[in-house]
């Protein structure tokens, strides 16, 4: 019981994301063969539309645009600030911090993790950590978005009795970038609605807003 | 950092299975395309009506029955087809494309009776193939 209150947060996001993934799966296939039939062409299983390349288009060019945000958000608060706002720093701390305010080196505990306390060049790479592996995943699904949009891309040439397109001609395509930067917009947006809203609105409890009673200039205080 | 390996290599795992499985690659169906292409003019050569027009789908025999206005196997030797053998066949989920030696391109699309011709006798038209559907005798 304690557990699933100790990560109850984790646990309720794995659940709703698992759940719209689903229903994702389902409305997608309905779709995929609301246009088949449209095409005089025969729908598919829902086996069949989960292996396909319209299934895993539409799921890693989401997938990508969030990992991006958050890799530039991780990267961006590092350096830039938000006066006002609970998603930033306070104003005099833009830059990486001194080894004592990240309680490396000397001041470093025996609760802190392995790789902090060793030092050397795997201290290094696990103080990037963060940012390492929401950009590789940004990367690698952003990699499976091309390919799998191509793959769907190129049916839908065919389709209209037109050529298929190598990989690197379908990066210059509309198509890609369409999707790409149609997902991109959204989740900068939403980033900088947060970093901007927060100053002036309030959610009592939440980490992410500042007190009720903070004052709009107070700088990165969490509620 | 030791933590973060189970999930990178989850990661790449799943884009590995959506890379091999996603609709490219499946030459099973390549070949299967390949063989209907090479029956159909196979079919046509030698006069075969009816094994040719049981290579197009049932809207391209329609649309051909329609234009001629008499039954498919009697029409389909009249189609202007340069025909010759396949030298590529790509297939992107349920279409494929068959380029032959002449020049000449077909395309197919999978149904309920396997894949079939949809098109048939298809030209490039000026500039890139991409950008401009092939001119074709006979489409659905």
């Amino acid at each position: 019981m304690r557990a699933l209150r100790n990560h109850g947060l984790a646990l309720f996001f794995a659940v709703i994301f698992l759940a719209s993934l689903i229903g994702q799966a389902f409305t997608g296939q309905d779709d995929f063969n609301h246009l088949q039939i449209a095409h005089h062409q025969d729908p598919v299983s829902l086996g069949r539309y989960l292996t396909s390349s319209d299934f895993w288009v539409d799921v890693l060019e989401n997938w990508q645009s969030e990992y991006l945000q958050f890799t530039l958000f991780i990267l961006t608060t590092v350096w830039l600030v938000q006066q006002g706002s609970p998603e930033s720093k306070e104003l005099d701390k833009a830059g990486t911090e001194s080894d004592q305010e990240q309680k490396l080196g000397d001041h470093t505990t025996e609760d802190s993790p392995k790789w902090a306390r060793v030092g050397g060049l795997r201290t290094r790479i696990y103080s990037n950590s963060l940012v390492i592996v929401m950009a590789a995943i940004w990367i690698a699904s952003w990699l499976g978005q091309s390919v799998t949009g191509r793959i769907t891309y190129n049916a839908q040439q065919l389709d209209h009795h037109e050529a298929a397109v190598s990989w690197a001609s379908y990066l210059t395509t509309s198509d890609f970038w369409n999707r790409t930067l149609q997902n991109w917009q959204s989740e900068f947006l939403a980033v900088g609605s947060m970093a901007v809203l927060a100053i002036y609105l309030r959610q009592r409890g939440s980490p992410e807003s500042k007190p009720v009673g903070a004052p709009h200039a107070a700088t990165g205080v969490e509620g | 950092m030791p933590h973060a390996l189970p999930g990178i290599r989850l990661t790449l795992a799943v884009l590995a299975v959506v890379a091999t499985t996603a609709g490219c690659g499946r030459s099973g169906d390549e070949t299967t395309a390949r063989m209907v292409s090479e029956r159909f003019f196979a079919a046509v050569e030698s006069g075969d009506g009816e094994r040719a027009c049981a290579q197009l789908s049932p809207d391209t025999r329609a649309e051909l029955e329609k234009q001629e206005q008499r039954p498919c196997r009697d029409a389909v030797s009249e189609v202007e087809l340069a025909g010759g053998s396949v030298v590529r066949a790509q297939v992107y989920v349920l279409n494929a494309m068959v380029e032959l030696s002449s020049g000449e391109a077909a395309f197919l699309d999978h149904g309920q009776q396997g894949w079939r011709l949809s098109a048939i006798g298809c030209t490039p038209v000026a500039g890139k193939p991409a950008d401009r559907p092939y001119d074709c005798e006979l489409q659905s």
